[in-house]
């Protein structure tokens, strides 16, 4: 139980990582490639072909695999008017029957962005723009993050789970609260 | 099962686990994938992932997380601080002052963004927590900035208007001429609305006690903070105007313009660059799951036949042009509640037009009407992904019941609006007939 | 009888000439000749799927058909390029339908499509025509141009010597208007037309930066296999007769939306002076290279094209 308790304290903890560490970070990335091509066109008269390009791929895999550490986060936004009057069991309960929609959502995602992705792997797809870069990886981002996002989907629901049959242990295995990222 | 069954279902279980505390964007995603799989079968989910592609690839919501960083990097510099004491100062006397320099700020925001979702949680980031730490009331405040957040789509330049004219065959520049008086039209009512309300109830919009509104050599030293607020707005707007930049692009410039200025502030850090990085990150990924989700539940609303039932439905409202017209905008009003822009367009347009027309209706004009109601769908309970956003930067105090208390007057105010812009369609179309002819 | 419904994602939006003429044409009568057995449900742009997803769809049947440009699927199919049409090759319209149909260009690119389970054909043959905000004077003018292009004519604007960009049709209007870019194409005159370019962009350059087979409808290969026999050759009848139709129709369209926009915008219809045409050849027959580089039946392709250009007196014989 203890090493189980483990596992899923370290799934939390690796998407914590993942968002604060590396994802963060990207838009700056971003915002120095349209910087970058925007003087390059207007100071120098040459566009590059592959600013534009490769930013919407920096941008699509950040969006996407950021969907797990806003959970970690508790930020994906909802509707509290009721909820927040629940007491926190119901609450527990309620998430446990509700994250049905979310695993059908999920796992969709999961089976089907892989498909996506398998396909474009096997051909080694490339955009075949002018700059022609492979478009594989940004594809493959769909299974990975929402991947991500159903591992740490598991986490709350065991953790909903735990706290329905008071089994909690000291250290939760997901935040309680929608952290301000306890910064 | 027949569509009108479906739509019932498809909504009626929206708001059910909505209300039940599921996550807006699991909401729409897993009743999606659910309707999918009892209307289509398995085969469908394939759109779901493929649709998500295709968001990604959306390059103008690439202003997004650009604007939300700019916005950040302006908040934690002290820059957006500054302005606001400085606003309060030389606004001391006239109550509600600040909220009506925040839907001021709101419009140039607006001019310099062509989607709506940055500029909410970026004026919520920025102004919301300096009107509340002046004491300001919570909803006059939310309120303020949920109307002017959602301005972005409706002055130019406006992806909406763009998608509309590509839709529709109108004419963009018309478009864009005409989304420029009912803009500013939105903004007097609701500074207006914000004066009256806050010189009668003073307490909305408190004016700086007398012993702390400093002297004259106090405001002007203070004016300094709009200096580099002002240099901002300048290159961003600058850029747009002068054909340096594409609107997405100029983002990257406004981000260019924070940074200069939390370094002439000296409160550059890598600590700062690092939480803005962070918090940008959040709020754009909510955003976006948001987007991913809604162009989800648009396709499947759409697959299983939402554009003839409304055909049928329109065919049978009596009461000729206006009654057309009033159920028009009650369906547009109804779908931004939960379904996106272009998925409102795509549903409705091919239906709704051609009535319009055909009753005589300039289809500029219908535009302009068509994203003012998206807009106020938008930003109304129980729905509408305005709210979300702001909730979504808002502290921990505030809660959604707050936030759709806030929105009921200034819905209102915006009805108003867009009642005179019907009454009197020179609103929109007086520029455009002079701007070409 | 058994009446089958066909799911069809288009990549037009609804308000593009195409959509009526070419898809909605094609939905009626495909109606009344099978009488009502087979129906099309049509879906305008972005519907269901994005444009350059709707090759996959079909692919895995998701939808039963779909309408394309080639140029979206140039990393699948060798001959796409060939298919969209390469950069001063064809001088009118009519050259290039020859090659398609009658040189059997249109085989070569059915038979790689159909590996994918997709059965593919040219909706109809028409050119791609840019238009400029100012006018230019010589090759140094060419040379500082921004121009909004994609795909293979971004390469070859680029290898021309322009300044060639990728800007996205959303901001297409506008970046025109301001100069973020001083052109772009965007189909030819009725493309220009339903995004409102000539408003910002009034000069219209002629000859054609290519002519080729820009549109086409793919179908399931499963959903066509389904039908019976009759009701199946009256689809394929139908897109062919269609085929002849819609190239002679649009040839008329784009000219008389040509003269409608002279009268409305003042558009003026210009030529690039004789050294950016020069330069402009030269970057195509690299071009042309490239693309006889992507597959045997690529080179095989490109060769017949040469060929034909030659037999017209285009080219030199080799
Ligand atoms: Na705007
Ligand atoms: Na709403």
């Amino acid at each position: 139980m203890n090493a189980l308790r483990k596992v899923l304290r370290g799934v939390t903890h690796a998407n914590e990582w993942l968002g604060r560490a590396v994802l963060a970070w990207l838009v700056l990335a971003m915002f120095v490639l349209l910087f970058m091509e925007v003087n390059m066109r207007y100071l120098f008269g040459s566009p590059t072909v592959w600013t534009g390009e490769l930013t919407q791929m920096l941008f699509g895999a950040y969006a996407i695999l950021a969907g797990a550490y806003i959970m970690t986060q508790r930020a994906h936004v909802n509707v509290d008017i009721f909820y927040a009057r629940f007491p926190r069991r119901v609450r527990a309960a309620v998430d446990v029957l509700t994250s049905a929609l979310f695993f059908a959502f999920v796992l969709v995602l999961v089976t089907e962005g892989y498909s996506m992705a398998e396909d474009s792997i096997s051909r080694w797809e490339t955009s075949r723009s002018a700059w022609n870069p492979p478009v594989w990886p940004v594809k493959l981002a769909i299974p990975v993050g929402a991947g991500l996002l159903l591992l740490q989907g598991i986490v709350k629901l065991i953790h909903d789970i735990l706290i329905l049959f008071n089994l909690e242990g000291s250290e939760p295995l997901f935040p309680e609260q929608a952290g301000e990222d306890q910064l | 099962m027949s569509v009108e069954m479906i739509t019932l279902l498809f909504f009626g279980s929206l708001l059910f686990f909505l209300f039940l505390g599921v996550p807006l964007a699991f909401v729409l995603g897993g009743v999606s994938v659910v309707f999918l799989y009892f209307d289509w079968g398995p085969d469908a989910f394939y759109m779901v992932a493929s649709n998500m592609w295709s968001t990604m690839n959306s390059f103008t919501l690439i202003a997004i997380p650009l604007f939300i960083f700019m916005a950040m990097l302006l908040e934690r510099s002290g820059v957006a601080r500054d302005l606001y004491h400085m606003m309060h100062l030389w606004w001391s006397g006239v109550r509600g002052g600040l909220a009506i320099g925040t839907v001021g700020i709101c419009a140039i925001f607006a001019a310099m963004c062509g989607i709506s979702g940055a500029a909410v949680t970026s004026m919520g980031t920025i102004a919301l927590p300096n009107m509340l730490e002046r004491k300001y009331d919570k909803e006059m405040a939310l309120g303020a900035i949920n109307a002017g957040g959602g301005w972005g789509i409706l002055i130019p330049p406006s992806i909406i208007m763009i998608l509309y004219a590509l839709i529709t065959g109108v004419s963009v520049g018309e478009l864009f001429a005409a989304g420029i008086v009912p803009g500013l039209l939105l903004m007097v009512l609701v500074s207006l609305y914000i004066g009256i309300r806050c010189y009668f109830q003073p307490h909305l919009g408190p004016a700086l006690p007398a012993e702390d509104r400093g002297s004259l050599k106090d405001k002007f030293i203070a004016l300094r903070s709009v200096i580099l607020p002002i240099f901002i707005v300048v290159i961003v707007l600058g850029s747009i105007l002068a054909g340096v930049a594409t609107a997405t692009e100029a983002a990257a410039i406004g981000v260019f313009g924070a940074l200069v200025s939390s370094i002439v502030y000296r409160r550059f850090s890598w600590e700062m660059l690092r939480e803005s990085c962070v918090r940008t990150l959040r709020l754009t990924g909510m955003i976006m799951w948001i987007l991913f989700a809604a162009h989800a539940f648009s396709t499947a609303y759409n697959s299983m036949g939402a554009q003839p039932m409304i055909l049928e439905f329109m065919m049978s409202i009596p009461g000729g042009e206006w009654g057309a017209l009033a159920a028009i905008l009650i369906i547009i009003f109804l779908m931004a509640m939960v379904l996106d822009p272009l998925g409102i367009m795509l549903i409705t347009l091919p239906v709704f037009l051609p009535i319009v027309t055909g009753f005589g209706f300039d289809p500029v004009w219908f535009g302009i009407l068509f994203i003012i109601m998206m807009e106020i769908g938008y930003m109304t309970p129980p729905f509408g992904f305005n709210l979300f956003y702001l909730k979504g930067v808002a502290p921990p105090g505030v809660t959604m019941g707050d936030i759709y208390r806030s929105v009921i007057p200034y819905t209102a105010v915006e009805m108003f609006g867009l009642f005179l812009v019907i009454l009197f369609p020179g609103i929109a179309l007086w520029l455009p007939n002079l701007l070409m002819g | 009888d058994e009446t089958y419904t066909w799911r069809v994602q288009s990549h037009w939006p609804s308000a593009s000439s195409s959509y009526g003429d070419s898809l909605e044409t094609l939905k009626e009568k495909l109606y009344e000749r099978t009488d009502g057995r087979l129906e099309l449900e049509l879906h305008e742009a972005g519907s269901l799927f994005g444009h350059d997803e709707i090759f996959s769809a079909v692919s895995r049947g998701t939808i039963d058909m779909g309408t394309i440009s080639p140029a979206y699927e140039m990393d699948r199919l060798s001959t796409a390029g060939v298919a969209f049409g390469l950069p001063n090759g064809f001088q009118e319209t009519w050259e290039a339908a020859y090659f398609f149909k009658h040189k059997g260009f249109e085989d070569m690119i059915r038979e790689e499509a159909a590996d994918y389970g997709v059965a593919y054909f040219t909706e109809k043959v028409y050119p791609t025509e840019m238009v400029l905000s100012e006018e230019v004077e010589s090759l140094s003018d060419f040379e500082g141009l921004n121009i909004r292009s994609s795909g293979i004519l971004q390469t070859f604007l680029t290898e021309a010597g322009a300044a060639a960009s990728e800007i996205p049709g959303e901001e297409l209007y506008q970046a025109l208007q301001t100069g973020v870019v001083d052109g772009a194409h965007w189909g030819a005159v009725q493309g220009a037309m339903s995004m409102s370019l000539y408003e910002v962009a009034p000069y219209h350059v002629r000859p054609p930066l290519n002519i080729g087979g820009i549109d086409a409808y793919i179908i399931s290969q499963d959903s066509l296999d389904e039908l019976p026999d009759d009701i199946r050759k009256t689809v394929e009848d139908t897109i062919e007769e269609q085929f002849w139709r819609r190239t002679n129709e649009y040839i008329y369209q784009e000219q008389a939306a040509l003269a409608r926009s002279k009268e409305e915008y003042g558009v003026e219809v210009i030529e690039l002076p004789e050294d950016v045409q020069d330069a402009m050849l030269e970057a195509a027959e690299t071009l042309w290279d490239d693309q006889a580089g992507e597959s045997e039946r690529a080179a095989e392709a490109v060769e017949m094209m040469r060929e034909l250009l030659a037999d017209l007196g285009h080219i030199d014989e080799e």
